[in-house]
C-alpha cells in the first residue's frame, strides 16, 4: 500500500512576480544591464527555482552558479533585493515582494550574469594557512582535545565559503587587498584550535596593513552569513589575541598526542618510503 | 576570460539600507568623522582670522552666526555637537569591542542565526551611547540656543 502525502497548496501557482536580473555577457556587453522576466510562483519556490525557470522557459542564456540546492555548497550566493543571500535558501513568497531584484555578489570580478569570480576569496583563504600547523614530529596518533576546547572554534568550522560576507563588507568595497571576513575568521578558527601551533606563521599576514586592523566592525558579514558563522566575532577575538601578543606575548600550548596507534605508525613508514622513492626518481 | 570589476566602491559605505544597526552605525561614524574633519579645517581657517584685526574678526563672527542673512549658526553648532558626541562615544564603544572585550564567547549557531557579537554587552554599549548622546545633546542644544546651562 502506498501512502500519499498531500501538502495543502503545494505546487499551485500563487502569484506572478517580476525578476529583475542583472545581465552581463562578456562577449556582447561593455557594461551590465538589467532584464526583467515574469515568473509564476508556486508555494515553496526559491529564488534559485525562479532563476532556473527563466533559464528553462524564457532565456537559456542566463548564467548562474549553483550545485546542491540545499544550502550546503554555498555556490548560489547572490544579492537578492539588496542583501546577500543563498538563492536556494530564499523563498520567493517570504520576500513578500512583487519585484525580485537579483544581482551578482559585489566586490568580486564578474565573469557572466550572476557568476562572480571567487578567486579573491580562495586566495585570501589560502593566505592565512587554513590548516593545523605543528612544528613537532608527524603524529603517531590523534591530537587530544577536550570538548570545551573544541567549542572555542566550533562555530567557525561551519563556513561554506559562499563569499557572501566579502560582498557585504564595507571595507572590502574600497580595499581590494583586504583579507576579508572569511579568511580572518578562518585564521582565528585555527589559532583558537588547541592542536595548532601556527600563530607566528600567520602573524605577518594578519598583522599587516590590509589584515585584521582594517575591519571596522560594521557587522554586515555576520548578518548575511547563511550558516550563522559570525565572522565579525572571530575578527574581534583575533584582534584581542594580537593585542595580547603585542603586550604580553601569546604562546600556543600544543595539544598532546594520544596513545600510539600501530596503524598510524605503519602508515607513516609507508609514506616515508614512498617519499624517498619519489625523491630517488 | 574577460572579467569586469564589480566592486561596490566607497560610496556603498553610506548605503546601510537592508542591513542592521551596526552597519548603520558604521555609516554614521564615517559620515560624522568626515564632517568633524572638515569642521576642524574650517575652524583653523576661521580662528586664523583673528590676526587680521577685531573688525574682520567681528564681521566673520556675524557672518558665521547669520550666513547669507539667515540665523543658521546655532543649528550648525547643534549638528556639530551631536556629531562630536556620537563619534566620540561610538568610538569609545568600538575601541572596547574591537579589541575582543565585552563580547560573547564563540557559540553554536542556531537557526535563524542571529549574530550574538552584535547583541549582549555590545548592544548595551550602543544603548548607553544613545542615552549619552540624547542627554548631552539636550544640555548642549539648550545652551547653544539660550545660553542657559541645565
Amino acid at each position: 500500500m502506498t501512502v500519499q502525502v498531500i501538502l495543502k497548496g503545494f505546487g499551485e501557482v500563487v502569484k506572478e512576480v517580476t525578476f529583475r536580473v542583472r545581465r552581463y555577457d562578456p562577449e556582447k556587453d561593455n557594461t551590465p544591464k538589467y532584464s526583467e522576466y515574469k515568473v509564476p510562483v508556486k508555494k515553496g519556490m526559491t529564488v534559485l527555482d525562479g532563476i532556473l525557470y527563466i533559464k528553462e522557459h524564457i532565456d537559456p542564456s542566463l548564467s548562474a552558479r549553483y550545485s546542491c540546492r540545499m544550502g550546503i555548497c554555498g555556490s548560489c550566493a547572490m544579492i537578492i533585493n539588496g542583501k546577500e543571500r543563498l538563492a536556494c535558501q530564499t523563498q520567493i513568497l517570504e520576500l513578500n515582494k512583487d519585484l525580485i531584484k537579483v544581482d551578482p555578489l559585489g566586490n568580486y570580478n564578474l565573469i557572466k550574469d550572476l557568476v562572480p569570480d571567487l578567486s579573491k576569496l580562495f586566495n585570501n583563504h589560502k593566505s592565512v594557512k587554513p590548516y593545523i600547523i605543528r612544528n613537532d614530529n608527524p603524529p603517531t596518533a590523534e591530537y587530544l582535545q577536550k570538548p570545551e576546547e573544541r567549542e572555542k572554534y566550533a562555530m567557525f568550522t561551519e563556513c561554506i565559503l559562499c563569499g557572501a560576507c566579502l560582498s557585504a563588507c564595507p571595507t572590502m568595497a574600497a580595499d581590494d587587498l583586504y583579507l576579508g571576513p572569511q579568511a580572518l575568521a578562518q585564521a582565528y578558527r585555527y589559532i583558537a584550535d588547541s592542536r595548532d601551533m601556527g600563530f607566528e606563521e600567520r602573524l605577518n599576514v594578519l598583522d599587516s596593513k590590509h589584515g585584521v586592523w582594517r575591519c571596522h566592525f560594521a557587522g554586515a558579514c555576520s548578518e548575511v552569513c547563511p550558516k550563522g558563522v559570525d565572522p565579525a566575532l572571530a575578527i574581534q577575538l583575533l584582534r584581542g589575541v594580537l593585542m595580547k601578543n603585542s603586550f604580553f606575548g601569546y604562546k600556543q600550548v600544543p595539544a598532546p598526542v594520544g596513545k600510539e596507534r600501530p596503524t598510524v605508525v605503519e602508515g607513516l613508514k609507508v609514506l616515508e618510503e614512498k617519499i624517498k622513492e619519489s625523491e630517488k626518481k | 576570460m574577460m572579467l569586469i570589476d564589480n566592486k561596490k566602491g566607497w560610496i556603498s559605505w553610506f548605503n546601510p539600507i537592508k542591513y542592521g544597526m551596526d552597519r548603520w552605525l558604521f555609516a554614521l561614524h564615517r559620515l560624522t568623522g568626515i564632517f568633524i574633519g572638515l569642521y576642524l579645517i574650517a575652524h583653523i581657517f576661521e580662528t586664523s582670522n583673528i590676526l587680521k584685526g577685531p573688525l574682520t574678526w567681528n564681521n566673520l563672527m556675524v557672518f558665521l552666526d547669520w550666513p547669507f542673512g539667515v540665523h543658521l549658526g546655532p543649528y550648525i553648532l547643534s549638528i556639530l555637537l551631536l556629531a562630536v558626541v556620537f563619534h566620540g562615544f561610538n568610538g569609545l564603544r568600538l575601541t572596547i569591542v574591537e579589541n575582543g572585550l565585552m563580547l560573547t564567547k564563540p557559540y553554536r549557531p542556531d537557526y535563524p542565526y542571529e549574530p550574538k557579537s552584535l547583541k549582549g554587552w555590545n548592544l548595551g554599549l550602543k544603548i548607553l551611547t544613545a542615552i549619552l548622546m540624547i542627554v548631552i545633546g539636550i544640555i548642549g542644544i539648550v545652551y547653544i540656543f539660550t545660553g542657559v546651562l541645565l
